[in-house]
């Protein structure tokens, strides 16, 4: 079984330096450069600012400490068949998910380990933490993670009955007393309260699992949803095949779509529009471009380059609707149903002039907000208008006849 | 006689590699068609070819006299479609996939739905129309499926395998709605492996072996042309199938 979990993890982590590899290109490691040089540069200046004693300087340093040992999730890697084909060998799956849980300390801890190296300066500052008093906190935060995890662990069998014992409640309470203890008495006592915390579910843990079952299905969502998450933050740089988002009901929007009549000639607006709404693929990436947008903009002050980014974002948005268009082609009756190709096109510009037009309308808004020059207004709402109709009326159905062409 | 579709020397499949190896059969108004064949003889492919998912590479699939190259639009507006496993728009809800085949075959708002909620009723859905059929059982999927197919006025209905998954109520509603289609006039070309149910109900057969016809008829034109192979046609079919293997 271990094997088993050896060989998934390198599959595993093969796919995952793909992805890291195409996220990283030399274009963001440049921009993630530049970024990390100018907090830390923020940074240094900031503690140059702070003085000893400052009452809130424990509480941020608490707050920042229980937030992180919530990173890092147990990684199990386990797969929807496996309830299938694994459910002979449930007991055995125990050193798989004991392997499991190897792994994800790894990473988690090494999380906790930078963190507590980060806030070191800040807290030797403002609180006049020694070095040696600093690696104890980081070892604390160690034995906390560690024990988290035990408590994840745990949860993936019944051995607590209904309740589990990875509540987020429990995590939260558990990581707030260890490291107030820790901050506001010595780091020692919350090395000591860690690890009789971790011993403790340990000792539990190993005395009850045996005689109980593995949660099969809770596992095999809480890894969908942890593997989903990743592919997620993947699919903000490049395209992820195995992304095909989640649908939600959003019965409050049902009113949207009355504006669209149905007739033979709006099947596909019909289609598109709630395809586009209750899929949370492309309407999360209209919503996050969108307000991405609109926070840049806000801040940004200037005579040209409002303009400049409020296109930029458009032709962003424009960009990435365009895989949507086949959004239906592995549906059979896309094919079946006597409805041209060119109805379907039309339909498509209709709604990428929609989203369009709200999304520049929206950042229009921004840009007047944030800056009293008329001009620029004007400019910005002349290049968003020129823009989006070229985008939606000219260049999406150029291109997606083309690439319908070149696929035969 | 009118000949609803005819289909002639058909070679095609997925690729460059013919699947179908000069296919012809037809099915005439008000006929119900049994297309029967092992797994992967073929059914699918023809299938395919004919509502249009393929395009074969030799010979022609005839319409009430169009073909799909001529006008794919008259073409499609006379197929209704019942795919083997259920296919549905994971965003729409049961009562949104009904309007969407409504848009699709141009049928009248309020006659269709007036037939709508009777099918509904035969196939116990109506209480399920704001759910998404995405997350239904399988044979309620199907149902779906069989909803939004005798929906439409179609004069000619494909069904891919429809018996498998349904519960035993459902496949007698079924067979209802087919028998009063074919009354309409309406053709049925119809893919499956039930064989019993099948010799019940179909008035020809074309049995399909490795991409050919094997043989076409009705049960006693099969019967006078395998004497030896039995009465049933699980036992001609089985019959036919071991030349193949022997």
């Amino acid at each position: 079984m271990t094997a088993l979990f050896k060989t998934r993890l390198q599959r595993h982590l093969r796919e995952m330096a793909k992805y890291l590899r195409l996220v990283f290109n030399d274009f963001f490691v440049f921009a993630l450069l530049f970024l990390l040089g100018g907090l830390g540069y923020g940074y240094s200046n900031m503690l140059k600012t702070l003085k000893a004693g400052y009452w809130w300087a424990p509480v941020v340093a608490l707050l920042v400490l229980v937030i992180v040992a919530q990173i890092g999730r147990l990684a199990t890697l386990i797969e929807d068949a496996d309830r299938v084909f694994l459910l002979p060998k449930e007991r055995a799956m125990h050193a798989y998910l004991v392997a499991a849980r190897r792994y994800s300390q790894g990473l988690a801890q090494a999380m906790q380990i930078v963190a507590v190296f980060l806030l070191a300066p800040f807290m030797s500052v403002t609180m006049h933490w020694t070095v040696l008093s600093l690696v104890a906190l980081g070892v604390a935060q160690i034995v906390l993670k560690d024990a988290l995890l035990r408590l994840d662990l745990a949860s993936a069998y019944q051995v607590t009955g209904q309740t589990r014992m990875n509540h987020w409640a429990i995590k939260w309470g558990v990581s707030l007393i260890v490291l107030a203890a820790g901050l506001w008495t010595l780091p020692w006592v919350a090395i000591i309260l860690a690890l009789v915390l971790d011993v403790a579910v340990a000792g539990w843990f190993a005395q009850h699992w045996q005689k109980q079952q593995i949660r099969w299905r809770e596992q095999i969502k809480i890894e969908d949803n942890r593997m989903l998450g990743i592919y997620r933050f993947f699919n903000m740089f490049t395209e992820v095949p195995m992304l095909s988002g989640t649908i939600k009901r959003r019965r409050y929007l049902d009113g949207l779509y009355r504006l669209i009549k149905p007739s033979h000639d709006h099947l596909y607006l019909y289609l598109f529009s709630r395809g586009m709404v209750r899929g949370s693929e492309f309407s999360g990436l209209v919503v996050r471009l969108t307000v991405i947008g609109m926070l840049l903009l806000y801040f940004v002050r200037g005579e040209w380059l409002p303009v400049v980014l409020a296109a930029l974002f458009i032709y962003l948005i424009g960009f990435q609707l365009l895989p949507f268009f086949q959004q239906y082609d592995d549906v059979v009756f896309t094919h079946v149903y006597p409805v041209l190709p060119a109805q379907r096109l039309k339909s498509f510009v209709t709604l990428v002039t929609l989203i369009l037009g709200v999304a520049a309308g929206l950042l229009w808004l921004v840009v007047v907000v944030a800056n009293p020059h008329v001009v620029t207004a004007g400019v910005t709402l002349l290049v968003e208008v020129v823009e989006v109709w070229y985008l939606a009326r000219i260049y999406t159905p150029q291109r997606l006849t083309r690439s319908a062409e070149n696929r035969g | 006689m009118c000949m609803a579709l005819e289909v002639s020397h058909v070679v095609g499949g997925y690729s460059q590699i013919p699947v179908l190896k000069d296919i012809s059969f037809d099915v005439k108004d008000g006929e119900l068609v049994g297309l029967i064949g092992l797994n992967g003889a073929g059914k699918s492919t023809t299938i395919n070819h004919i509502i249009g998912l393929l395009t074969p590479h030799k010979g022609t699939i005839t319409l009430n006299g169009v073909t799909i190259q001529q006008d794919s639009q008259a073409y499609k507006q006379q197929i209704a479609y019942i795919p083997e496993t259920p296919v549905l728009y994971q965003e729409l809800t049961l009562r949104e996939h009904l309007e969407v085949t409504m848009m699709a075959y141009d049928l009248d708002h309020d006659q269709a739905w007036k037939t709508a909620h009777k099918l509904l009723k035969t196939f116990r859905l109506d209480n399920k129309l704001d759910w998404f059929p995405a997350n239904f059982s399988k044979g309620m999927k199907q149902k779906v499926m069989i909803v939004c197919a005798f929906l439409t006025q179609a004069k000619l209905f494909i069904i891919d395998e429809p018996f498998l998954g349904l519960d035993p109520l459902a496949v007698n509603d079924l067979l209802q709605l087919i028998e009063d289609r074919k009354r309409k006039g309406a053709s049925i070309l119809m893919s499956t492996h039930v064989l019993d149910t099948a010799q019940r109900y179909c008035d020809r057969f074309v049995l399909l072996h490795n991409g050919q016809v094997k043989t076409e008829g009705t049960l006693s034109e099969l019967q006078a042309a395998l004497p030896e192979a039995g009465e049933s046609l699980n036992d001609i079919y089985l019959s036919m199938t071991k030349v193949d293997r022997a």
